[in-house]
């Protein structure tokens, strides 16, 4: 299963030359660092999938000694590896260009990060392959634009609940996010098994 | 264990297309040559043999394992080789090598290089820019790596020139110098079984017509050939299928005895090629 893992670097190596200066130029753009974050977290896990998506490559991976339960783990720890491996990364890069960051915006960077996956990991095994990237994207793009106005909407409205959640301590809050987003991914995991175990090659 | 690869009554339905009750029998130490036209259902038994298809119903076994227990067990000691190309085309050998062989347990570094050395297939060229027949000769370099008891191949030999033809299955014969080895591969060239095969499993319309050895195949079936005037209602029951032309008729038996003793000299019998009874097994269109 390492192995499985593994194979995204070797397939990726050439992409993984664009890593360093897109981290580079949000840097430079000054944007949050939580935002740089989740793009450094996204950029490998959703790469990946873009080989994936190929019926070839599924063919290749079932006829190869691997169970379908172990190429969706493979999927699903592999995300988390690289997200901490870029977290890392983009925390030097930050670092040496002298930005100030906290581990708040780590946490947050890769709390979306996880969120983000759990909600399209599933699509990649649901949708006709050719599309599932177009889609991805742009839902992405959709959410970032109109995920915070949203957010501000209900917040201001809904007001019993906002002040819920203003009233919650800082650990309360965290862990309870933590908590909700752990459950998410283990819940999407388990659909994305469930889904592929049944797939036709 | 006798047989490697077991089907029993395995049913898989499609929109349009289903193989139906399939019993399929493949034994150790042979190379089985799987034949039928386009579409008969050999990639579909293919792939319900590598697990890559569930069947409806029945039964599917391979080295006596069932797929729902000990799939890595099975796939371990399975070499594949598919029709297309089935491995990341921008990647060069070196880097799929880096990715299929830490998959296997029994993955030799020493077999692939002598496979590469013996094929002259460059290490450091995206896959994509590969001939046809350097593309097979990969497939082939990976799947003949990690020791494999069992090789199944979909249509190795279609699309690659006669010369390189000869070569793969002069390959595939000295694999089979180990005894435990067995070779499964489909085909629409009937002649590369003539050369290698020493059992033949004809599939059509999702039914397999036929398994048997070559030289059961060779013993069992002839082409017959004669003045029109010899049929009538009741000699046609010896044939499966009967071509008429305004010569005279051409038609497959499988009842050769009946056929010399009603006809004797007045007709001509011939060996049937596996061509041949793909041919007269389909019905085809009538020889002009």
């Amino acid at each position: 299963m390492f192995n499985l893992i593994r194979r995204d670097i070797i397939l990726q190596k050439k992409q993984l030359i664009l890593f360093i200066p897109i981290v580079l130029f949000f840097i430079y753009m000054d944007k949050h660092p939580a935002l740089i974050f989740l793009v450094a977290s996204i950029f490998i896990p959703l790469n990946a999938y873009a080989y994936d998506e190929k019926s070839e490559t599924n063919i290749l991976l079932n006829s190869l000694p691997y169970t379908r339960k172990e190429i969706i783990a493979s999927r699903y720890l592999g995300a988390i590896f690289y997200m901490g491996l870029a977290c890392g990364l983009t925390g030097l890069a930050l670092f040496f260009f002298d930005r100030p960051f906290t581990l708040t915006d780590m946490a947050i960077g890769g709390g979306l990060f996880l969120t983000f996956a759990a909600f399209t990991f599933p699509l990649f095994y649901i949708l006709k392959p050719g599309y599932i990237s177009t889609v991805v994207i742009i839902s992405f793009l959709l959410l970032a634009a109109a995920g915070p106005p949203v957010v501000i909407f209900f917040a201001e409205r809904l007001t019993a609940i906002s002040n819920f959640i203003m009233n919650l301590s800082d650990l309360v809050l965290y862990t309870g996010t933590a908590l909700v987003i752990i459950v998410i991914y283990g819940i999407s995991w388990g659909m994305s098994t469930v889904i592929y175990q049944r797939k036709v090659f | 264990m006798e047989n490697v690869v077991e089907l029993k009554n395995v049913t898989k339905k499609f929109k349009g297309f289903s193989v139906e009750n399939i019993n399929l029998d493949v034994k150790q130490g042979f190379v089985t040559g799987f034949i039928g036209a386009n579409g008969a259902g050999k990639s579909t038994t293919i792939k319900m043999m590598m697990n890559l298809l569930r069947p409806d119903a029945g039964e599917v076994k391979l080295f006596g394992l069932d797929y729902r227990t000990h799939e890595k067990e099975i796939k371990e000691r399975i070499g594949f080789v598919y029709d297309g190309n089935v491995f990341f085309e921008g990647l060069n050998l070196k880097d799929i090598k880096r990715i299929v062989g830490p998959a296997y347990k029994r993955w030799d570094n020493q077999v692939f290089d002598h496979y590469i050395d013996q094929f002259e297939l460059p290490l450091n060229k995206a896959i994509k820019t590969f001939s046809k027949g350097m593309q097979m000769k990969a497939s082939l370099a990976l799947a003949l790596s990690h020791h494999a008891e069992l090789i199944i191949m979909d249509e190795p030999t279609a699309g690659l020139d006669p010369i390189f033809r000869r070569e793969l299955l002069a390959l595939l014969q000295e694999l089979m110098v180990d005894e435990n080895r067995t070779i499964f591969f489909s085909t629409h060239i009937t002649t590369d079984l003539d050369r290698i095969a020493d059992y033949i499993t004809f599939i059509q319309s999702g039914k397999i017509i036929f398994n048997r050895s070559v030289h059961d195949v060779a013993e069992n079936y002839a082409l017959v050939k004669g003045g029109t005037d010899l049929l009538d209602r009741d000699t046609e029951k010896f044939f499966i299928q009967v071509h008429r032309a305004p010569t005279g008729f051409e038609a497959l038996t499988d009842n050769i005895k009946d056929v010399q003793n009603t006809f004797g000299d007045a007709v001509v019998i011939e060996k049937a090629s596996l061509e041949d009874i793909m041919y007269y097994m389909k019905g085809g269109v009538h020889h002009v």
